[in-house]
């Protein structure tokens, strides 16, 4: 690679890490919840908690998606629709697992129809708690995942 | 009809049964008909939509354990805030009852959990496969016997990514 071509693809690199940190395409997907969780994520979305101010936009195909906001305690039957959704998703790509049905199986752990949380299926990157978690908390766990990302993303 | 209208109709009709039953009453509003012979089950559940005692609310089911070596069928009727359950007995080896589609359509998904989770063969159903339980679900394993053990599924899906 020549010089110009090197510096040129550091730009488009810096580019790229600025668009994903400051724009974050998000697609939902609920593997079994009970919906408090979804509720809280459609809220939060909404003008009052307002997400959209962190470039967060709600997709509706994997396939234009740089985040994964997963709910649910993955049941047996959403387990294959989780992994090929996760696969159908362009690298890189970052999965937030949201309440604690979610990181451990909440209030189902155990059960025979369950996974027991996302991480059994697809590796997370965030984790935020609740049963559901406020709009507050999700904003909170979506803004430490892209403060994260920043350095990952310059390597 | 109110509550007591049914319960009081549904005792009536219940007591003028031939065949051989028990009636309890173990709440205010319920009343349990025991029903000795399981083949008397569809007969009974005409009469009782005959004489509009209420519509088909469930069908649960009961492990009574292995030593007592049987199963047992509830068929719930709800009228107004009547619940009249029709109970049968069925043995724990080869557990069969027939269909109540023919005369209740809507008995076709309980019918088939009833099916999936207690092991209980319902003769008559149209399409007998799993309704809750996933595809990739063991054979002859009922999550809602007692003796059901859950390291049967370990090992059944694992993380792939």
């Amino acid at each position: 690679m020549t010089t110009l071509q090197e510096r040129w693809q550091s730009v488009m690199d810096e580019v790229r890490t600025w668009a994903r940190t400051n724009s974050p395409w998000v697609i939902h997907f609920n593997s079994g919840s009970c919906n408090g969780c979804d509720i809280e994520i459609l809220a939060t979305i909404t003008p009052r908690y307002d997400l959209e101010r962190f470039g967060v936009k709600l997709q509706g195909s994997p396939r234009h998606a740089d985040v994964l906001l997963c709910t649910g305690p993955v049941t047996r039957q959403a387990r294959e629709r989780l992994i090929r959704i996760y696969e159908q998703m362009p690298e890189p790509r970052f999965v937030v697992a949201v309440g604690s049905c979610a990181l451990s199986g909440g209030a189902f752990q155990g059960g025979y129809n369950i996974m027991g949380g996302v991480d059994q299926v697809i590796p997370v990157d965030a984790y935020i708690p609740g049963c559901p978690p406020r709009p507050e908390a999700i904003i909170d766990g979506v803004v430490k995942l892209l403060q994260s990302l920043q350095p990952a993303l310059e390597d | 009809m109110d509550t007591t209208e049914a319960l009081a109709l549904a005792k009536e009709v219940a007591g003028a049964w031939t065949w051989e039953t028990e009636l309890v009453e173990p709440e205010e509003n319920r009343l349990d008909i025991h029903l000795k012979n399981a083949g008397d089950l569809a007969a009974a559940a005409t009469e009782i939509q005959a004489n509009r005692l209420g519509y088909l609310a469930a069908i649960t089911g009961i492990d009574l354990g292995a030593e007592a070596g049987e199963l047992e069928a509830l068929y719930h009727f709800c009228q107004a805030g009547a619940v009249i359950t029709l109970r049968i007995r069925l043995p724990r080896e080869n557990p069969v009852v027939a269909t109540l589609t023919g005369i209740i359509p809507g008995a076709e998904p309980f019918e088939r959990e009833l099916s999936e989770m207690f092991g209980v063969t319902v003769e008559g159903l149209r399409a007998p496969n799993h309704l809750y339980l996933p595809e990739d679900w063991p054979d002859e394993v009922f999550p809602q016997r007692k003796d059901f053990d859950p390291a049967v599924l370990d090992g059944e899906a694992e993380r792939s990514v």
